[in-house]
This record gives C-alpha cells, sequence and structure tokens, in this order.
C-alpha cells in the first residue's frame, strides 16, 4: 500500500540526490581534466553550463558576466536561485524527504540532513580548489552512503521501486548529456595539439561516470571514442550506461502495480538506444541523437508521473 | 575552579531537584554527583553534543514569521527533570481519573446532558463553547471515549502541591518531543543513564498504535490507521511525520484522502482507491471537512463527517472534544470527577475564577494586576495576561478585552511554578518548568512515565511554550526504592 504522493516524492528525492552526486562528480572530473591538459588552454568551462540547456545558460548570465572557473563552479555548486545548482538539488532532495520520513528507515532523513547542514555550513569553501575538491568528495561519500544504506536497510517493495525509478531515469539523463559534453568539447578541440588528449578527455568521461576500471576489464585495449560511446550507451552490465539504467527502469515498472503500457514503451526505447550505431555518426549526428534521448527520457517521466502521481478522480 | 552550582538560587519558587545551593533533594542526589564529577568544559561538550545530536536528528518546529517559515532546532535543556515514582504513581491515578471523568462528561454532553439539566453546568457554558459541535449529538464513538489522546499540563506551586493548569484535548502536540529527549539524553549521559533507574518512556507508540487499533468501526487485527496532517507548514510536522513512522501508519495531508458515495474514506494509492479504518487525525475541528465545518478549508477532507458519523471511520481525538477543551469547563472538572465516578479528585484544579460570573468578573477586573488571565479556547500560550509581568498600560488594554467578551476569559491566581536547575551560559540556573503528561484512551488507559517538561529559558519567564521562547528537558520517574 503506498500513497500516490508518497511515491511522486520518494521518485523526486531520488532524482535530485542523483543529481546531487553527479554534479558533484561533474565538476570534480572537469577540474581534474583541466590539471592534465597544457597551460593556456582554457577548455570549456562553458559548457557545463551548456549541457544543462539553454535556460542554464540565460540563468547564467543573468548573474555573472565571465564564464570563469570561480563563476561557473559556484553557479553549479552553490547558486540556490539556479534550481540545477547542486545545493538546490540537494535541498529540494532534504524537502521530499521531510516529507516522507515515515517510510524510510531513520539513517536517511539523518544522512541527507546531515549531507544538507554540512553543504549549507561550507558554500564559501568552493572559492578555492583545493577546499572546493574536500567538499565534493564529502557530498560524493554522503550520496553514497544514502544510497547504500537504502540498499541495506530497507525492504525492496514499492517505496524501493519508486527511489530506484528516479535514480534510474535521473542517471540515464545525467549520462546522456556527459556524452553531449565529451561531443562539445571534441568539436571545439580541433587543433592538432588538442587532439593528442583526446584520449585524456576519453578517459575524464569515463571517469565522471565511475567506468574507467570497467570499461579497461570490458574492452582490454586502448581507449577509443567510438568504443567508450558505444560502452557508455549500450552495456547492459555497467550501472550507469544508458541501457543498464533503462533495463532498471523496465525492471521497476514491471513489478509496479497498475504498469498499464509502460513496459511496451520501454521496449521501444529500449531498441532505440541499441539501434545507435556509433561507428557510422558523425559528431553532429550524435549530438541530434543525444537530444532526441533526452527528450525521450522526458516523456518517460510525463507517462510515470501520469500513471502513478496524478490524483485519480473519484470514481 | 568555580562550581556550576555557584549562586543557585532556591528561594524563587519551589525548586524541583535542590533544597538549597548545597543541598539536592534525595531524588536528585545521584545527579548532582555525576554532574559535580565533570570538569566545566566536560558539560559544556555535552551541551554540544545534544546540540549537534537534535541538528542532525532534525529535531524542529516551524516559526511563523515574516520572512517565511522558519524551521527552528528544538531548544533542550541537557539537565533532566526528576520526579520520584511513589509521588508519580498518585499522579498517574490522578491523570486517569480526570480523563476518565471528561469523556464522560463529553459523551454526556452529545447524548442526555444529565450533567447541565441537574444544574451542574450552564447550558450557556457548553452552547456559547466555540468547540461544542452541535453536529455531534447523538454520536457514540467506541468505547464512549472522544478524547482518546489528552496532554495535561501540571504546574506545582511553591506549596509543592501539583495542579493541573489545562487539559489539552483537540490535538495536543509534543509527545515525540518527550520520545527524542530521552533518546538524546542516552547519547549524552551513558553512563548517568545505566546507573539510575528511571522508567522508560519508549513503549509510547506501541500503546498508541494499540489505542488506535482498539478503535477501529470494525473489529480488525490490521486496521488500516493514518495520521491526518495539515502539512509541511504546521508547527508540529516534526510530530506527525516521526508519530506516524513509529506506529508504521502513513502519513496523509486532506487531499490523499477521498470520502465515496458508500460514505466510506479511502486514500489515493498507486494501486487506486484503499479504504481507511482509523484515523489520527491532527487537524482542528475547524478544517476537518469543508462540508460541515469551514468551507474554505482546503486541508481536510469534503465528506470526512458523513463517513464518521455512519461509523465507518474512527476519528482521533472525536469531532467536538474539545468542548471539554475550555477553560470555563475546565473549571467544572472537579465537580465531573465527583458525578461521573463518585470519587473525589486526586489532583487539584488551580483556583479559576470565571468571567461569565459577574462576581468573578469583578474580582478579576479589581485584581487584574495580580492574576493571570487567559482567553478560554486559545492554545500556545496567545491571547493571555500575566499581571505581575506586565506594565499598567498593557493591563488597562486587557481590561477592555476582558469587558468586551467576559464568557471568553478566565482568571487564575499567579502560581509560583516550580523551577528546576537549567543550563545558562556554563552555569546552573533556576528556570520556571511546567509538565506535560500524554494520556491515552481506548479500551484501556495509559499514561506516559512522565512527560514532556517544558522550561521557560529566559530568567524570570513563566511562558514555557516553545513558539515563545520555551524548551525541554528529559523527565525521568526514578524508583528509589527498586535501588
Amino acid at each position: 500500500m503506498m500513497l500516490s504522493r508518497s511515491a511522486e516524492r520518494l521518485y523526486w528525492l531520488a532524482r535530485y540526490i542523483e543529481r546531487t552526486e553527479n554534479t558533484a562528480k561533474l565538476v570534480s572530473v572537469h577540474m581534474n581534466l583541466l590539471m592534465d591538459l597544457p597551460k593556456g588552454v582554457e577548455m570549456g568551462w562553458q559548457q557545463l553550463i551548456r549541457i544543462n540547456g539553454a535556460e542554464a545558460v540565460n540563468k547564467f548570465y543573468e548573474g555573472n558576466k565571465l564564464a570563469n572557473e570561480r563563476n561557473i563552479t559556484r553557479f553549479l555548486l552553490t547558486d540556490a536561485s539556479y534550481p540545477g545548482s547542486l545545493f538546490s538539488s540537494l535541498s529540494a532532495a532534504r524537502e521530499n524527504i521531510r516529507t516522507t520520513r515515515e517510510l524510510l528507515p531513520d539513517e536517511a532523513w539523518q544522512q541527507v540532513n546531515e549531507m544538507y547542514l554540512f553543504a549549507k555550513n561550507n558554500l564559501e569553501t568552493i572559492a578555492n580548489r583545493r577546499s572546493r575538491v574536500l567538499f565534493l568528495n564529502e557530498i560524493l561519500k554522503g550520496c553514497q552512503r544514502f544510497t547504500g544504506l537504502l540498499s541495506g536497510y530497507m525492504s525492496h517493495h514499492h517505496p524501493y521501486r519508486f527511489i530506484r525509478l528516479g535514480r534510474n531515469l535521473e542517471r540515464a539523463d545525467m549520462t546522456s548529456r556527459i556524452l553531449d559534453l565529451a561531443s562539445l568539447l571534441l568539436s571545439e578541440s580541433r587543433s592538432d595539439e588538442l587532439r593528442q588528449y583526446e584520449t585524456i578527455l576519453w578517459m575524464n568521461i569515463l571517469t565522471a561516470l565511475n567506468a574507467l576500471l570497467m570499461y579497461r576489464q570490458h574492452m582490454r585495449s586502448r581507449i577509443e571514442g567510438d568504443d567508450v560511446l558505444n560502452f557508455l550507451l549500450l552495456d547492459n552490465n555497467l550501472p550507469r550506461s544508458i541501457s543498464c539504467c533503462l533495463l532498471e527502469i523496465s525492471d521497476c515498472i514491471n513489478e509496479l502495480p497498475n504498469h498499464d503500457s509502460l513496459p511496451e514503451k520501454l521496449l521501444e526505447l529500449e531498441a532505440y538506444v541499441q539501434a545507435i550505431d556509433t561507428h557510422q555518426t558523425t559528431q553532429p549526428q550524435l549530438r541530434g541523437i543525444l537530444d532526441d534521448l533526452q527528450n525521450k527520457l522526458g516523456e518517460l517521466h510525463k507517462q510515470i508521473a501520469d500513471n502513478w502521481f496524478l490524483r485519480m478522480a473519484v470514481e | 575552579m568555580k562550581s556550576i552550582w555557584e549562586n543557585y538560587k532556591t528561594d524563587i519558587a519551589y525548586d524541583e531537584l535542590m533544597f538549597s545551593e548545597f543541598q539536592p533533594r534525595p531524588i536528585s542526589h545521584s545527579l548532582c554527583q555525576y554532574l559535580n564529577s565533570l570538569k566545566k568544559n566536560d558539560i559544556d561538550k555535552r551541551k554540544m553534543a545534544a546540540e549537534l545530536a537534535i541538528m542532525e536528528m532534525g529535531i524542529t518546529f516551524t516559526v511563523y514569521s515574516d520572512e517565511g517559515n522558519i524551521d527552528r532546532a528544538w531548544p533542550f535543556d541537557i539537565i533532566p527533570r526528576i520526579i520520584d515514582a511513589k509521588e508519580w504513581r498518585i499522579i498517574e491515578k490522578g491523570l486517569k481519573q480526570r480523563l476518565t471523568a471528561l469523556n464522560c462528561f463529553i459523551s454526556d454532553v452529545y447524548d442526555q446532558q444529565h450533567f447541565i439539566k441537574e444544574g451542574k453546568i450552564p447550558s450557556e457554558t457548553i452552547n456559547t463553547s466555540k468547540n461544542f459541535r452541535k453536529e455531534c449529538i447523538g454520536m457514540k464513538p467506541s468505547h464512549n471515549v472522544w478524547a482518546n489522546i489528552c496532554g495535561t499540563d501540571l504546574v506545582r506551586d511553591k506549596d509543592g502541591i501539583m495542579y493541573v493548569l489545562e487539559d489539552n484535548l483537540r490535538v495536543p502536540s509534543g509527545v515525540s518531543y518527550m520520545l527524542e529527549n530521552r533518546v538524546i539524553t542516552k547519547r549524552v549521559f551513558p553512563e548517568l543513564l545505566q546507573d539510575i533507574n528511571i522508567l522508560p518512556i519508549d513503549d509510547y507508540p506501541t500503546q498508541l498504535q494499540d489505542m488506535l487499533s482498539s478503535i477501529a468501526p470494525l473489529p480488525n487485527n490490521k486496521p488500516r490507521i493514518v495520521v491526518l496532517t495539515p502539512g509541511i507548514y504546521n508547527s508540529a510536522y516534526f510530530e506527525h511525520a516521526y508519530l506516524a513512522q513509529q506506529i508504521g501508519a502513513q502519513l496523509v495531508e486532506g487531499s490523499d484522502l477521498v470520502v465515496k458515495q458508500d460514505d466510506c474514506v479511502y486514500m489515493r494509492t498507486i494501486e487506486g482507491l484503499e479504504k481507511v479504518d482509523v484515523i489520527y487525525r491532527r487537524i482542528d475541528d475547524d478544517f476537518l471537512d469543508p462540508e460541515v465545518f469551514r468551507k474554505d478549508s482546503s486541508l481536510g477532507v469534503p465528506g470526512l463527517m458523513r463517513a464518521w458519523k455512519a461509523g465507518n471511520v474512527a476519528l482521533a481525538n472525536a469531532p467536538g472534544a474539545g468542548v471539554a477543551d475550555d477553560k470555563v469547563v475546565y473549571a467544572y472538572v472537579p465537580e465531573m470527577i465527583r458525578y461521573y465516578l463518585n470519587e473525589e479528585p486526586i489532583l487539584p484544579n488551580v483556583p479559576t475564577y470565571l468571567c461569565s460570573n459577574k462576581e468573578d468578573l469583578d474580582y478579576v477586573l479589581e485584581h487584574l494586576a495580580e492574576l493571570v488571565v487567559k482567553p478560554a479556547n486559545e492554545s500556545g500560550g496567545y491571547g493571555m495576561l500575566v499581571g505581575p509581568h506586565s506594565t499598567a498600560k498593557a493591563v488597562e488594554a486587557f481590561r477592555k478585552v476582558i469587558q468586551a467578551d467576559p464568557r471568553n476569559y478566565i482568571g487564575q491566581p499567579t502560581l509560583s511554578i516550580s523551577t528546576a536547575p537549567t543550563l545558562c551560559k556554563g552555569k546552573l540556573e533556576p528556570r520556571h518548568i511546567d509538565l506535560r503528561p500524554f494520556i491515552l484512551q481506548g479500551e484501556n488507559t495509559f499514561v506516559t512515565a512522565g512527560g514532556l517538561t517544558r522550561v521557560a529559558l529566559k530568567k524570570g519567564s513563566l511562558v514555557v511554550n516553545s513558539s515563545q521562547g520555551g524548551g525541554s528537558k528529559d523527565t525521568w520517574i526514578i524508583n528509589r526504592e527498586e535501588k
């Protein structure tokens, strides 16, 4: 037995925690990437905002003139007026868990609350790189503790399924955006000098999705852009690949009551992803495909909301 | 090194723990010994540990202000308040007696009204009570109990006697803080709790669950219980969520529930509509059902009263129970105990002057500067006058307020309510306290071992409400004989 309202809040709780973690990871990997690149190459801080959509770009330039590291990290991490920032996501996660505490183990609330208080008290520390790294590590650990304790302490029943649903939808969305970032960075780094750093770029993309080790074990060859794309889109075992996220979503949906036509919709989406041929696509085509994928994920969210969250009329 | 007890004053009022600066009462002997064994910065560390625990556990209450709703950490004093189990057993008996009589009275008010007909209380007092709901006449809730959950406020005067200050029979709050206070104390003073025999309090959720199950409309091993909250912006939302979690109930808002044509209550779930048997409602009568009470309420459930009257759902507390939670009706409780139970009241009332009586009104107006005057139907310490602590101007302003609506005011002597040592800037100072035990009544009656001790943190203040700068303490009922 589960309230529709609770289902909705747990779903969003999971999305926001996932978004918090992904944002932390993304910024920390990007910092890392910059340190590997030759001095004087300012490789695309602004792209971190571009992958979050046109609204994010407009919002950023409302409050900032320069797209430099300082402004962009502040915008992405601590700007409470930007709903996509790490701090906004974490605050939203806390609001959602505050209203669903009764469904979750006590530790879950305490974990999110502690993390929120930590972030709130340390917003200033992100100004310099060293303390920013510490801040991001703390957040990443906190998100993992949260995910781990739910997995270990909570029955894997309907409430948990809505958490998994939210987490994987958000994760798939973020993976597609990180792939988008890769193609953006590549398209602007056509100079020969930068070309030699392509491998480093792809390594960082894999790291952003915690996939570097798994990629090496899986491919057992040097890192190639096409292979990385393939792996991150289509591998059925890598937790952050699009395909794996869709399998998780499909798994949850099939076990939830009243799933209507959602399982069929999901099969279509899985087939669509599997049909992407990364070896045959050009850079712009890839960007089109990723855009399309993000739209399809957006539609999937709408269908989930219609199915379980919207208030049913009185019969 | 200066003692934390230096200049501790026990002449302000009855002090719960100390005879004098140097001499603890027998019940607080072990505690004082322990506190004296700690270094000063040790005590500060414990206090910080408690504050950290409160932040992390997210124990909060919401305060409304101009800047929006603020979630404030629960102010907690780490020094516990102690009551001897011998005394407590008498108080417990007195509380059960009191609530039993109050429930007899509410049943009577909505039925034959013998108490009124026999002239024990003027009928206007009932008819003009804001919380008398004529819609409830003729209803018979399970076990004839209307007030299932009651929080009764007790204070000790300088004579050492515990008086009943008021009975909260509508939606009393605070029990979650009582429970959490003990959790924090266990964290902060683990050594101490090992050595002292303190009655446990953590069975409250089980008792609450049993009581709620016992009032289900149909005999049912597993009735569907929900906690109905006005939502996140209510000052007691933390408690609603906490209790729902503790008793394994769904926490619902009005919009999660729907009453269908069959006059049954359902909740909207991911599997469709599911029937609800028992509602522990934390919404005032006024907002419960826009079809019957306030039309503009968006917090309630249209048709809820219909379902309740049809006997398809139990509401705790029953609508209309607040008729006995009127400070004028309060004055008649000792008489109710004699009338319905044929017993003498175990716990005394505070002497009360009813401004609806001409004589009493004159007395109140003449002695305004010495008395406490309260509105009959407010809670949270709002809208009251504490004569000795008010300016002459405020007293005069209040005089007009009373004269405009005498039915709605009562006067009481300003009690010298007891104090207990409270940690203030690294030193112990006496602060005024009260006690709110919680009483559950369904098939059986249960009283918490102790209750929520609230403390007025401001020096000299008598107002203990959290919304007005009050804090709280853990409350220990200590069994000395068994040591």
